[in-house]
């Protein structure tokens, strides 16, 4: 069927309702193509993978954050929690920065089940033969 | 043209009519056809792209009204 898999390599590394939802899109709709999707959390990044954590629009920006929920909502548009576990559903890999992590105090325990710890070697030997690698 | 199975995507933003699609092809043999059904504009690019890159066929994809219909035969 497919040819060779692709792999896609994505670094997040900021916590806000929009760089939040990229990934997970392109996470998604990476794996819906057949492709490796591999996504490295880091820095900021890190908290998207946190039980329950609902990221919020960033600055002054942050008081609006209810208002683009709805009207994201209003479009149909599937949230952040329900693309993230159609994310680790479909398999796509997740990785948390082991030292963001340490720098940040958040513990394996913290984060939503079927992430690997790991650092940048790892993240950077995938991303070597990726056909795709983005940084959000 | 008949359909073996049809997914109703309507009111679905992008992403989701793409990895809808992927779930119920999985569960598709090889020569059956999926009819999709979706009004996310984006659909009549991401569609064709989809059966390139995952070896299914685009049958046909045509406009009604708002809704594109988008026959997919599943494999080679």
């Amino acid at each position: 069927m497919a040819q060779d898999k692709k792999k896609i390599a994505i670094v997040v590394s900021e916590n806000s309702l929009d760089k939040a939802m990229m990934p997970m899109i392109l996470a998604t709709s990476g794996i819906a193509l057949d492709a490796e999707v591999h996504v490295f959390f880091t820095f900021w990044g890190l908290e998207l993978l946190k039980k329950n954590y609902k990221p919020k629009l960033k600055g002054m920006m942050k008081p609006f954050t209810g208002m683009m929920v709805k009207k994201m909502k209003e479009q149909n548009i599937a949230t952040f929690e329900e693309l993230r576990a159609q994310c680790i559903e479909l398999g796509a890999k997740f990785y948390a920065c082991s030292t963001s992590m340490a720098m940040m105090g958040i513990k394996q325990a913290d984060l939503v089940d079927g992430v690997e710890v790991a650092g940048a070697t790892k993240f950077l030997k995938i991303a070597l033969d990726a056909q795709v690698t983005l940084f959000i | 043209m008949q359909a073996d199975k049809t997914l109703d995507t309507r009111g679905m933003a992008c992403p989701m009519p793409i990895i809808k699609t992927k779930k119920a092809m999985d569960e598709l043999k090889d020569g059956e056809v999926l009819l999709v059904i979706a009004d996310d504009p984006g659909a009549k690019e991401d569609f064709p792209a989809w059966c390139e890159q995952t070896g299914n066929k685009l049958v046909s994809i045509e406009e009604k009204d708002d809704d594109i219909y988008i026959y997919i035969k599943k494999g080679e």
